[in-house]
């Protein structure tokens, strides 16, 4: 017998528990701005920008996944960002490789929109399928010596955001 | 094998250490305790996710199919593993047809459990842990003390010597801003050079076949967007029916752990990239079997936020290797008995019953009531200490005979150092109260 087969004939149907449904209830009061600062991000105007990082490199899709280590500053369009915890939604379509928003040394994301918490920003999302997609909160970060917080792990070293709302 | 509380007598021999132990654990709980204050429906989302897992146990098999079609519609290949042998020797399989004898992989419970780091090694294949608290650890040849803070049992001046001798930073150099850097500027190099990454995986949809990874480093997407092939490991509980339920398990996932609104990094796998496998292990080991006990069923709505080992005053007095488990803390002392009963009686024990594990945890498990009824079933098995065994005996026929109590009392009372011996475990370290001159039963007859 198939692992899959003695596994699915162990799991004995157990008593029925409703599933509850969409959440109700959730607060709306929450400030994006605020949010990408607990997070460790900072909010720039495109003048601001421009003085900052006026080397940055957008999106381009000619760069694959490795030329973009040598990246110093990439930019990119976020879909929207969620208030609560300062997430913003990326998709693999508007990436130059799945690994970008990763393995460059600053990021800049731009972001259009933004929906108060997680259940819009799934709401928002709706059945959508994209092959890759994910919430970036703030820049790459790591507490794992002794708790104190470092900024630039593995990921971008810091992140930017210019709202667009 | 040390026991529990052999192993956290040796921690606790360093009183500072301990203490810095215990307080950075606490400020851990106390963060948690802020982020999780503000929000008002905190309690509603506690009892959302809570009843989303019931519902998914409730419905495992069929989840557990839905999820499986829709991955492979996906592009992406299901394994199923019965035990972690089985797990191991198709991890193994995969990789050995990639020709690769070095990997990248990021934080994975599972993969623990299933010492998949030493199978691989017996076969000649390394694999380095990216995450900073698991490389920390690796290097030093111990395992993780905690899983969301694997190097927590460490201070920095540890970490300073381990990188010195490993990767060549200056002796006596233990700024964590400047380890951090080695670090990052180390396993660079490998995450461009694997072809093969593992992960694990925080949650699975079944309606989309997509499946969730959270870190805040970003080392689990560094990993897997560059290799060629990804696999990503996961029990079987880690199913969740929809989408939408990502939303209450997210909300609550990193304020629980670690007083996050989020983590850095919240990637949704859906499909492999242009010219990338993506593998899915599906792992039982054990699950199934705590599944069909109603007692114990709970214990598998975790999401392993490690809440209950932050709050817990004897994890955190006692650190995580006491706990001789991958998964220390409360929530381990539950795990670990289902697998193997013997290996982990002490477990149970290594609790006050205080409650607070079940008050914290995010999907309202009751911890506590499972650590008893570990406890009752454990001793009901025979696996008791001696010590233990004679020691409840002699309690029990002393409060069932009167005659028999009035006597012990009186002896106590005169030759109270009878228990003050190293016999008695509750003496060690204790200073023991002054027993009174006379009986209460004494004193009321005198009246």
């Amino acid at each position: 017998m198939s692992a899959r087969e003695q596994i699915l004939g162990k799991i004995e149907p157990l008593a029925e528990s409703k599933h509850p449904g969409a959440f109700q209830g959730a607060s709306e009061e929450f400030d994006f701005r605020a949010s990408l600062a607990v997070v460790g991000a900072r909010v720039m105007t495109m003048a601001e920008l421009e003085t900052e990082f006026p080397g940055r490199r957008r999106y381009d899709k000619t760069l694959d996944g490795l030329s973009l280590a040598e990246i110093e500053v990439l930019e990119i369009d976020g879909e929207f960002g969620v208030a609560e915890n300062g997430a913003i939604w990326l998709l693999e379509e508007a990436l130059p490789h799945r690994v970008a928003p990763f393995i460059c040394q600053h990021l800049v994301i731009n972001v259009k929109k933004i929906v108060p918490h997680m259940h819009a920003a799934y709401e928002e999302l709706g059945k959508v399928n994209s092959g890759f997609g994910l919430f970036l909160s703030g820049p790459s970060k790591t507490a794992d010596i002794e708790q104190s917080l470092v900024i630039g792990a593995h990921g971008a070293r810091s992140l930017t955001v210019v709202i667009h709302a | 094998m040390l026991s529990h509380a052999e192993a956290s007598e040796n921690f606790i021999a360093d009183a500072d250490r301990t203490d810095w132990h215990d307080e950075t654990l606490w400020f851990v709980r106390e963060k948690r305790d802020k982020v999780s204050k503000v929000l008002p429906e905190w309690e509603a989302l506690r009892e959302h996710a809570s009843q989303i897992k019931d519902h998914t146990l409730a419905n495992l098999g069929e989840y557990l199919q839905a999820f499986e079609a829709k991955a492979q519609a996906n592009g992406i290949t299901v394994h199923w593993a019965a035990d972690a042998a089985e797990h191991n020797a198709i991890v193994h399989d995969i990789i050995a047809a990639q020709g690769s004898k070095i990997l990248v992989k990021s934080k994975s419970m599972l993969t623990e459990e299933c010492h998949l780091n030493d199978y691989l090694a017996s076969k000649g294949i390394e694999v380095v842990d990216t995450d900073l608290g698991e490389r920390i650890v690796q290097f030093r040849n111990e395992a993780p003390s905690h899983i969301v803070l694997p190097a927590i049992h460490l201070k920095k001046e540890d970490v300073g010597e381990t990188f010195h001798q490993f990767l060549g930073t200056p002796k006596g150099n233990k700024d964590p801003q400047f380890l951090t850097e080695a670090a990052r500027q180390h396993l660079r190099g490998h995450f461009l050079a694997s072809e093969v990454a593992i992960t694990g995986v925080n949650f699975a949809v079944a309606e989309t076949g997509e499946f969730v990874v959270c870190t805040n480093e970003g080392n689990a997407d560094m990993g897997a967007h560059l290799a060629k092939v990804h696999i990503a490991c996961m029990g079987i509980e880690k199913i969740i029916p929809k989408r939408a339920d990502l939303a209450s398990f997210l909300r609550l996932l990193a304020r629980s752990a670690t007083g996050q609104l989020i983590t850095t990094y919240t990637s949704h796998f859906h499909k492999p990239r242009e010219g990338q496998e993506i593998h899915i292990m599906l792992i039982d080991n054990g699950r199934t079997r705590q599944l069909a006990d109603p007692k114990y069923k709970n214990s598998l709505k975790c999401i392993r936020c490690a809440a209950c080992f932050n709050t817990c005053p004897v994890y955190r007095r006692s650190g995580g290797h006491s706990y001789h488990q991958p998964v220390a803390g409360p929530i381990g002392s539950i795990l670990a008995p289902n697998i193997d009963k013997k290996a982990n009686v002490d477990l149970p024990f290594a609790s006050t019953l205080c409650g607070s594990c079940s008050n914290v945890c995010p999907v309202k498990i009751n911890i506590h009531e499972q650590l008893w009824f570990w406890r009752q079933d454990l001793m009901e098995a025979g696996l008791a200490p001696v010590g233990k065994t004679i020691g409840m005996k002699l309690m029990a026929f002393t409060l069932a005979n009167p005659v028999i109590y009035r006597i012990g009392g009186s002896l106590l009372r005169r030759f109270a150092g009878l228990l003050n011996t190293r016999l008695n475990p509750w003496y060690k370290q204790r200073e023991m109260p002054v027993a009174p001159q006379e009986s209460f039963q004494e004193w009321y007859k005198k009246r």
